[in-house]
């Protein structure tokens, strides 16, 4: 009888619904930082957990930050 | 009441007491017409994420300003921002909505932002941003003469001014 494999999979929550965080500033770059891994590609919300609403700020906050030079848009 | 926050980046080679003098110069013109400036944060020079026209560094200048419609002509103080090649690059970001959306108080005349309302992991969050934020006009004026100017030869790369504007409103 094959047996079924067992996952266990940890619930993933959004850091900024658990943190009630509304709103995401560009400028704060250590918060940012914590959702652009060494690519410097913006993570996405399968792996992060972010919920689409702050997904979508985050994306907003993270894309300003590049413009201004506070965070890359690529790494090599 | 619009709020909206204005950062512009200048080259480093530019000594600080003419960083003060451009952002006094944008401060009039943003306050001719009944517009507010709240506050300004010099943030001093700051190592780029990555080179724009072959700088490494530059001088970060933040403003939050505030008006009703019409108050703050954002268009011809971006217009003299890429004009000045002296600015490398700037972002004007409309905030009250945003900010409004979130419950957060707009902004003030002292106090950083409370955008970190965070309880515990108040360790890492915040802090870089506005670091060096309790340093605004005051102290950079009187340390103007420490500026090392580094390229001593002068005319080397006087880059195109900034590229890619976002508009007022953050739409994608």
């Amino acid at each position: 009888m094959a047996r079924r494999k067992v996952f266990f999979r940890r619930r993933k929550v959004c850091k900024f619904c658990a943190d009630k965080i509304d709103y995401i500033d560009y400028k704060d770059i250590k918060l940012l930082q914590s959702f652009v891994p060494e690519r410097a590609k913006i993570l996405p919300r399968r792996i992060s957990g972010t919920c689409a609403r702050h997904q979508r700020l985050l994306q907003q906050a993270i894309k300003r930050a590049r413009h201004v030079a506070l965070l890359p848009f690529v790494t090599d | 009441m619009r709020t909206y926050e204005l950062m512009f980046i200048s080259d480093p080679r530019v000594p600080d007491e003419d960083v003060i003098a451009m952002t006094e110069d944008i401060q009039g013109m943003l306050t001719a017409n009944g517009g507010e400036v709240i506050r300004v944060e010099q943030w001093g020079r700051r190592r780029l994420a990555y080179e724009i026209d072959k700088l490494k560094e530059g001088k970060y200048t933040l403003l939050y300003l505030a008006g009703e419609d019409g108050q703050i002509p954002i268009g011809e103080v971006e217009l003299r921002m890429r004009q000045n090649d002296r600015i490398v690059r700037y972002l004007t970001v409309r905030t009250d909505l945003d900010l409004k959306r979130a419950g957060l108080p707009q902004p003030t005349e002292a106090g950083p932002e409370p955008e970190t309302t965070e309880g515990e992991a108040t360790a890492e969050g915040g802090t870089a941003p506005t670091r060096s934020a309790a340093t605004p006009a005051a102290s950079a004026e009187k340390s103007a003469a420490g500026a090392e100017t580094p390229a001593g030869g002068g005319a080397t790369t006087t880059g195109g001014g900034a590229t890619a504007t976002e508009p007022a409103e953050g739409k994608e």
